[in-house]
C-alpha cells in the first residue's frame, strides 16, 4: 500500500516536471527596447515592428473617464487615437492594432477615483485614466500611475504647445505623471434682463472686475436690490454639496492663500477665510442666498433657478454654458427644455469672480483633468514582463495622439472647457473648421462620430465657439488647488462651515473657530496644515 | 467522549466549523491586523507590513476627544441603534400580534405591505424617502404641508439637528427592518395551539390580555431572537445611511453612524484610510460582542440553551 502510494507521488511529480518540458521551448523575445526620437511615426512604427517580430498582432486598452454627459470625449479621444495609430501602421504595413476593450465614463468624478483606487491593486483597472488633477499626487506617491517624465522628454515640442500651467498641474514631486485633458473657468454669471429692471449698468462691468473696482460688496449691494425690488427671487445662487473647487475662489478673491510652497504644507488662512464665511453668512441672513442651498438638488433645484431668472448673480463653471442647452432645466413654458443658444447668450452677462475687497485681485478657478497611465498599463496582452517598456511607451505615444488639436478643440467645443494646448485654441476660431465639425465632417472614427452626433448637434455653432473664445482671457487670473493629498479632508471640513453659517448654526467667528478645531482634531490633518493669521477685528460687510 | 462519537461530531460540524473560520475569524484577524498597520488607498503592497501598533487606535482616541464630528458620530449610533431596535422589535411585535386577531387574506396583504420597504432595491427605496424628506418646496412633506396651511416655509426635516436628522433615520431604517421581526412572530405565533387563544376567549379574555398573559410569553424566546439578531444588523447596518448622507438629505454629522463611518473612512473620501476604519470596526465589533453578550445574559439565553428533560 505504502509502495503503490510512493508510486503515485513519483507519477504526479514526474507529470508535473513533464508538462513544464514538454513544448516548453521557450518562447524567445526579440529585441524589446525602443528608444522615443519625437517623431511619432517613426516611433510607433518602431514600436510596431517590435510587437509584430513578438508575434503581438492585437494589443487591448482600456480608458476610463468621468464628467458630465458633454464631456465623453475624454474617453473617445483615446478610441480616436487607437484609430489613428492604426492608420499609420497599416499605412507602413504592420500587421498590428489597437482595440479599446472597454470606455468606462461615469457621471461622478469622485466615484470614478474611487473605483479606480479600489481595482489598479487588483489589477482590474482602466489603462488610461482621465481625472482631476487633484488626486494626481495621491496616485502618483501610490505608484498606481506611470511616470511619463523620461517619455515626454523626446516629445518637448507637443509638451510645449501646451499651456505652462496645465503641465505644472500634471506633475508631482518635479515629474510628469500625465498630459492634460481640458480646464475651465468659473465665471460668475448675471441675468441681464434682472439686472435691467434694478437698473443695474453692465456695460463694461468685465473691466471694472479686471480692475478690482467692483467687489463682492457691490455684489450685495445689486443682490439686495434685486430682492428688495421683486426682479428676483434670490440674488445669488451657487454650487452646493463640496466646497471645492467653486467657493474656495472666495479664499484667493480675499487674498488668502491654500497653501505654503515652502513647507509643503495646506494653509487655513484665517482672515481670508473668516472674510469668505462672513460674506455667505450675510448673503444667507438677509434672504439673498438660500440658507440651505448646500442642500439643494442640483437639476431640480440650482440650474431651473438660474435659467428661469429667479437669481440675479450664479457662480457657476464655463461649461454651464453649453449643459443648459443639452439639459432641460428651463420648465416655465411648462414642458422642460434647454435653453436655445441665443437664448444663453442674451440673458447672461459673465465676468471674473470679483476681489474680497479693494485692493484685492479678481480670480477664477480650474481644476484641470489630467490623462494619466496605468502603471500597469497593458498587462493583459502578451508577453507582458518582456515587452512591458514598449506596451508604456505605446501607452504614452496614443496620450500624445489624443492630445492632436482637433480632438482637443472638439471637446472644448462640445463641452464648453477651455482647450490646454495653443494649437486647439486656434482651431476653435476657425470658421471653416467648426462648421466641418458641425457636419461631422472631420477625420474622425464612425465610433467616435455616432457617440458625438447629438451632442455636436446640439453645442455647434458660432455663439458657443465665442463664448469660449471670450472667457479663455481668464486663464490669466486662474488659481489651482493644491494638489495635496490631505486636501481634500480639508476642504470637506469647509463645506461643513459654509452650511453651518449659511444655516444660521454658527456666526463666521464660530465657523473659523470649528475649522481649527476640526484641523487640530485629526493628529494627520493636524501636521499636514498650518494656520495662519487671525479673525480680523472690527471687519465690515458690506464697504463702500 | 467515544472516538466514534467525536469522529461523528467533526464530520457533521466540518462544514459550518470550516465556515466560521474562513468566513468570521479569518475576517476578524486580517481586520485586526489592517487596524495595526497604516493601510490606506488599498495599496497592499507597500502597507501591509508597515506595523505602527496602537497608533490608528490613539487617533480614533484623539479625534473622540477632540473631534466634534466624531463625538456627534459615537452618539448617533447610540441613539440610532437604540430607538431603531425598539422600534423594530415591538412595533415587528404588534405588527404579528394585530394580524394575528384579524382574517388570514387582509392580515397576509397586509404583512405583504410591510414587506415592500425591504424587497424595494436600496437606491429606489431611499430615493422615495429623499424626496419625500427634502427639506424644500419640492419634498412632499412640506408641499403637503404647505398646501395645508400648516406650515408657511418649508422644513429642512433631515438638517435639523439632531433629532430632526436622527428621527429621518430611525424612521426609514426602522420601516425596513419593523418586517423582520413581524415574519419571526407571526411564524412563532403561527405555532401556539389555537385551543389556548379559544379558551382564553370562551373565558372572556380580551385581545390585549390573550397577547401579555399566553402569547407574549410563548414567543419570549423568539424576542430575544429577533432583539440579539436586530441590534447586531442595526449597529452594522449602513447603506440606507450613506446615500440620505451623500445626498446632503441629512445633516452628515447627525446622520453618520459609526458603521457608516467605517465605511466612508475605508471606501467612502478621497484618502481612504483603510486602517483607521479597521481600527473603528474592531471597536465596532467589540461594542456588537459586548452588547450580544450582555442582551443574552439580561434575557437568560442560557435557560433555553439547557438540555431537555426528555430521555437520552
Amino acid at each position: 500500500m505504502r509502495a503503490a502510494a510512493l508510486w503515485l507521488i513519483a507519477l504526479v511529480i514526474f507529470g508535473v516536471i513533464a508538462s513544464g518540458c514538454i513544448g516548453g521551448e521557450e518562447a524567445k523575445t526579440s529585441q524589446a527596447d525602443v528608444q522615443l526620437t519625437g517623431d511619432i511615426t517613426k516611433d510607433l512604427v518602431e514600436i510596431g515592428k517590435v510587437l509584430e517580430q513578438n508575434g503581438v498582432n492585437e494589443v487591448k486598452f482600456s480608458a476610463w473617464g468621468s464628467g458630465d454627459p458633454n464631456s465623453v470625449m475624454r474617453v473617445y479621444g483615446i478610441v480616436e487615437a487607437a484609430r489613428r495609430i492604426n492608420k499609420i501602421w497599416a499605412d507602413n504595413g504592420i500587421n498590428v492594432k489597437i482595440v479599446i476593450t472597454e470606455t468606462h465614463y461615469v457621471a461622478s468624478f469622485q466615484d470614478a477615483y474611487k473605483e479606480y483606487l479600489s481595482k489598479q491593486p487588483l489589477g482590474q483597472a482602466g489603462d488610461f485614466f482621465v481625472n482631476s488633477y487633484a488626486f494626481l499626487p495621491t496616485l502618483a506617491d501610490e505608484g498606481y500611475i506611470l511616470d511619463i517624465t523620461d517619455y515626454a522628454k523626446a516629445y518637448q515640442s507637443v509638451i510645449d504647445d501646451f499651456y505652462p500651467s496645465m503641465i505644472e498641474a500634471s506633475k508631482y514631486d518635479g515629474k510628469l505623471y500625465g498630459l492634460p485633458q481640458d480646464t475651465e473657468a468659473r465665471p460668475l454669471y448675471i441675468r441681464k434682463d434682472v439686472a435691467q429692471k434694478i437698473g443695474f449698468d453692465l456695460n463694461g462691468l468685465d473691466e471694472k472686475v479686471k480692475k478690482g473696482e467692483f467687489t463682492w460688496s457691490d455684489v450685495y449691494y445689486w443682490a439686495k436690490k434685486a430682492k428688495d425690488e421683486g426682479a428676483a427671487e434670490w440674488g445669488l445662487i451657487h454650487r452646493k454639496g463640496s466646497a471645492h473647487p467653486d467657493l474656495i475662489q472666495f479664499i484667493f478673491a480675499f487674498g488668502g492663500k491654500l497653501y505654503d510652497p515652502n513647507t509643503g504644507k495646506l494653509v487655513v488662512d484665517v482672515p481670508a477665510v473668516y472674510k469668505w464665511l462672513y460674506v455667505e453668512w450675510k448673503f444667507a441672513r438677509g434672504g439673498l442666498l438660500p440658507e440651505d442651498i448646500m442642500s439643494w438638488d442640483w437639476a431640480k433645484q440650482i440650474h431651473p433657478a438660474i435659467v428661469e431668472g429667479r437669481a440675479l448673480f450664479d457662480i457657476g463653471g464655463t461649461w454651464y454654458w453649453t449643459e443648459w442647452q443639452t439639459k432641460q432645466y428651463y420648465a416655465k413654458g411648462g414642458t422642460p427644455r434647454g435653453l436655445k443658444p441665443e437664448e444663453v447668450r442674451d440673458w447672461f452677462y459673465y465676468t471674473l469672480f470679483p476681489a474680497g475687497e479693494k485692493g484685492d485681485k479678481p480670480v477664477t478657478l480650474s481644476q484641470p483633468f489630467v490623462w494619466m497611465i496605468n502603471s500597469k498599463a497593458g498587462q493583459l496582452n502578451p508577453k507582458y514582463d518582456e515587452l512591458k517598456d514598449v506596451y508604456h511607451k505605446l501607452a504614452f505615444l496614443m496620450l500624445i495622439k489624443a492630445s492632436d488639436p482637433d480632438i482637443n478643440a472638439i471637446h472644448s467645443v462640445i463641452s464648453a472647457h477651455l482647450p490646454v494646448r495653443k494649437e486647439a485654441a486656434k482651431l476653435i476660431k476657425d470658421e471653416k473648421w467648426l462648421n466641418d465639425l458641425k457636419a461631422l465632417n472631420l477625420d474622425l472614427s464612425d465610433d467616435v462620430k455616432n457617440n458625438i452626433r447629438d451632442i455636436v448637434q446640439a453645442t455647434v455653432n458660432p455663439i458657443n465657439a465665442q463664448f469660449l473664445a471670450n472667457v479663455s482671457y481668464m486663464l490669466e487670473y486662474t488659481h489651482l488647488a493644491p494638489a495635496h493629498p490631505k486636501y481634500p479632508a480639508l476642504a470637506d471640513i469647509f463645506k461643513e462651515a459654509v452650511d453651518k453659517v449659511l444655516r444660521g448654526e454658527m456666526t463666521p467667528e464660530e465657523a473659523v473657530n470649528y475649522i481649527i478645531q476640526k484641523v487640530n482634531a485629526d493628529p494627520e490633518l493636524k501636521e499636514n496644515v498650518e494656520i495662519q493669521g487671525e479673525i480680523p477685528k472690527d471687519w465690515k460687510f458690506p464697504q463702500g | 467522549m467515544t472516538k466514534g462519537k467525536l469522529r461523528d461530531l467533526s464530520f457533521f460540524l466540518s462544514p459550518m466549523v470550516l465556515m466560521v473560520f474562513l468566513f468570521y475569524l479569518v475576517p476578524l484577524v486580517m481586520t485586526i491586523y489592517i487596524s495595526m498597520t497604516r493601510m490606506r488607498n488599498w495599496n497592499v503592497d507597500r502597507y501591509l507590513t508597515e506595523f505602527v501598533g496602537l497608533y490608528n487606535y490613539e487617533r480614533l482616541f484623539y479625534m473622540f476627544q477632540h473631534d466634534p464630528t466624531f463625538k456627534a458620530v459615537i452618539l448617533t449610533t447610540v441613539v440610532f441603534v437604540g430607538i431603531t431596535l425598539m422600534i423594530n422589535v415591538f412595533g415587528g411585535l404588534a405588527l404579528a400580534l394585530a394580524t394575528f386577531f384579524i382574517n388570514e387574506r387582509p392580515a397576509s396583504s397586509y404583512r405583504l405591505l410591510w414587506l415592500l420597504p425591504r424587497m424595494s432595491p436600496i437606491a429606489v427605496y431611499s430615493l422615495v424617502w429623499y424626496y419625500f424628506f427634502h427639506g424644500s418646496e419640492i419634498g412632499t412633506l412640506n408641499s403637503i404641508l404647505m398646501s395645508l396651511g400648516l406650515i408657511s416655509e418649508p422644513i429642512p426635516w433631515g438638517q435639523v439637528t439632531p433629532w430632526g436628522a436622527w428621527s429621518v433615520i430611525i424612521f426609514v431604517n426602522g420601516l425596513v427592518g419593523v418586517s423582520f421581526g413581524m415574519i419571526v412572530f407571526t411564524s412563532a405565533l403561527n405555532q401556539i395551539p389555537k385551543e389556548l387563544v379559544i379558551a382564553a376567549r370562551v373565558d372572556g379574555a380580551s385581545s390585549w390580555q390573550i397577547s401579555r398573559r399566553i402569547l407574549i410569553p410563548m414567543i419570549k424566546w423568539h424576542l430575544l431572537y429577533v432583539l440579539t439578531w436586530q441590534f447586531l444588523s442595526l449597529l452594522t447596518t449602513y447603506p440606507h445611511l450613506f446615500l440620505l448622507v451623500q445626498w446632503d438629505l441629512v445633516n452628515r454629522d447627525y446622520g453618520t453612524t459609526l458603521a457608516l463611518y467605517v465605511f466612508n473612512t475605508a471606501f467612502g473620501r478621497g484618502e481612504q484610510d483603510q486602517g483607521l476604519a479597521a481600527a473603528a470596526a474592531v471597536i465596532l465589533s467589540i461594542i456588537g460582542i459586548l452588547g450580544g453578550f450582555v442582551t443574552l445574559k439580561v434575557l437568560k439565553f442560557e435557560r433555553m440553551m439547557k438540555k431537555p428533560r426528555g430521555d437520552f
